[in-house]
């Protein structure tokens, strides 16, 4: 595998791993306040 | 910098993304395990609380929640809009104040990744019994926890006006998941 290639995978894991973190954190931080049924 | 070297970097962020995402969820029972276990914060909380009246000069001029069981102490953030929760536990302003009497309801956070150690991360230690303090406007505020419950998230009897002067404390449960809400409940003791 070339170093060029290689690149491109990690740098989609990188960008794949940031956006699993927002998602998670968004996911966690929703709003903890009680509201109306 | 040629590209194998950036693919170096790549690689070790990516290990530190992943080790975030998998090591931040624990890392606030482990720092309380070790603060309870090291050191003498827990006291240092307790004592806090106990100072006489006349030594209240010495006390936060900032309105602050402090509960040693939990090893909290925090300011208490007042604001009209959600962006109040971002940095730790909100007064909710359609609710009383300490000084007013009434449901004094404070909610926060218990886990986020960009603040993992939310404010009421551990809220379920706290058992009946349990005393909390508030410093607010000067005068300090001493409750004893009276119950905890979980209710659901549509239960918002939680925050409604009481003719007794208590404080409502809640967030999300179980921990991590906004499935349910977690209530303590706590009777005013004093007030100096």
């Amino acid at each position: 595998m070339s170093e060029k290639t290689r690149f491109f995978i990690l740098l989609g894991l990188f960008i794949a791993s940031l956006l699993l973190l927002w998602l998670l954190n968004s996911a966690a931080g929703q709003s903890v306040l009680v509201h109306a049924p | 910098m040629n590209l194998a070297r950036i693919n170096t970097v790549l690689f070790a962020a990516i290990a530190a993304v992943c080790l975030y995402i998998v090591v931040a969820p624990i890392a606030p029972a482990i720092t309380f395990w070790a603060a309870t276990h090291t050191g003498n914060s827990l006291q240092k909380l307790s004592d806090s609380l106990r100072l006489p009246a006349t030594d209240l000069r010495l006390s936060p001029h900032d309105n602050r929640l402090i509960i040693p069981a939990m090893l909290l102490n925090t300011p208490i953030n007042e604001g009209a809009d959600l962006a109040s929760l971002r940095t730790g536990p909100w007064r909710r302003p359609n609710g009383s104040t300490p000084a007013h009497g009434g449901n004094t309801v404070i909610a926060a956070h218990r886990f986020t990744y960009t603040n993992p150690r939310g404010a009421f991360y551990y809220l379920n230690k706290l058992q009946p019994g349990d005393l909390i303090g508030v410093f607010w406007e000067g005068k300090r505020y001493m409750y004893k926890v009276a119950s905890t419950q979980t209710v659901p998230p549509t239960d918002i009897a939680i925050e409604a006006p009481t003719p007794d002067a208590r404080l409502t404390l809640y967030t999300c449960t179980p921990l991590w998941l906004p499935k349910d809400r977690l209530v303590v409940v706590a009777e005013l003791e004093s007030a100096s």
